[in-house]
């Protein structure tokens, strides 16, 4: 398939379409750690849902939508975070059930790419990266250090979800007209 | 957005999606008798990946792998893209689509 060696490392798409998640015990465990904290985040969010969320990282999650509209950005908030809220904790129900097996079907690919995605977000919105062009090259004994590594495994991750999603057959597109 | 890590920066590699129904520009579904079209814009990040960014256009709107492409390098290169247009019910359901998948995008009328 690509031509990066080491792609393919984590997720495999086996002879029936199902897709295999190849993480060692300690990716598992980043991800067993992670996981909880982005649902409290989540769940104990103390900004107004009309306005929008004052901490960065749940601001990312819950975007604007009408930047220049206060009073219609108002009502679209209030119109769709209780959903967005909702779909999100499902998912990262999902992703914590299915972290050792079984091979996932197209339907929880998706799930995951978007909770490692959001996982990114939240890391990414932490550790204020800004620049997308260069690689995160910090010391050892930087206290972020840790956090940057699984900013960037958690980029490889995504990335092999996406190639794996991309070889399936087509799911039916959910156009809504 | 950010280039896929620890590679060569390089053209995308993923094989294209076959999707059932493709289309090249954004549907409208707009009755000129009532109001002006919305569109809705996705905005440039530095934290995520453009194959990301390109499989979520395909998905969400059913284009080509070429033109989610073309749109996701518009996004990267010039800030934001125009990636949908319609009734300010579809683009506001759009939005909410693309904020579900983490993507930042706004609307506004044309």
């Amino acid at each position: 398939m690509g031509f990066f060696d080491g792609f393919g490392r984590l997720v495999r798409v086996d002879g029936d379409g199902a897709v295999e998640l190849r993480l060692g015990a300690a990716e598992r465990e980043l991800l067993r750690s992670l996981l909880p904290q982005l649902r409290s985040l989540l769940v104990d969010e103390a900004g107004d849902a009309e306005t929008g969320p004052t901490d960065p990282m749940l601001a990312r999650l819950f975007p604007s939508a009408h930047p220049d509209d206060v009073d219609e950005d108002q009502a679209y908030r209030s119109l769709v975070h209780d959903d967005l809220l909702a779909v999100r904790l499902s998912n990262l129900d999902l992703v914590e059930r299915t972290l050792d097996g079984p091979p996932l079907d197209a339907e929880q690919v998706g799930i995951w790419m978007r909770t490692v995605n959001e996982l990114r977000l939240v890391l990414g919105t932490k550790l204020d990266v800004t620049d997308d062009e260069e690689p995160i090259d910090v010391d050892a004994g930087d206290q972020r250090a840790p956090l940057y590594a699984a900013y960037s495994w958690l980029g490889v991750l995504l990335e092999e979800l996406v190639r794996a999603a991309s070889s399936l057959p087509p799911e039916p597109t959910r156009h809504d007209d | 957005m950010a280039a896929p890590p620890s590679a060569p920066r390089s053209p995308l590699a993923s094989a294209p999606v076959e999707a059932p129904v493709e289309v090249e520009e954004p549907v409208g579904d707009v009755d000129p008798t009532t109001e002006s079209p919305w569109i809705v814009l996705v905005w440039n990040d530095p934290i995520n990946l453009m194959s990301y960014v390109t499989f979520v256009l395909q998905k969400l709107f059913g284009y080509s792998l070429e033109k989610a492409t073309e749109l996701m390098l518009d996004v990267h290169h010039k800030g934001k893209a125009v990636v949908s247009s319609g009734s300010k019910e579809k683009a506001e359901l759009d939005v909410f689509r693309l904020h579900e998948h983490g993507l930042w995008a706004t609307m506004q009328q044309d």
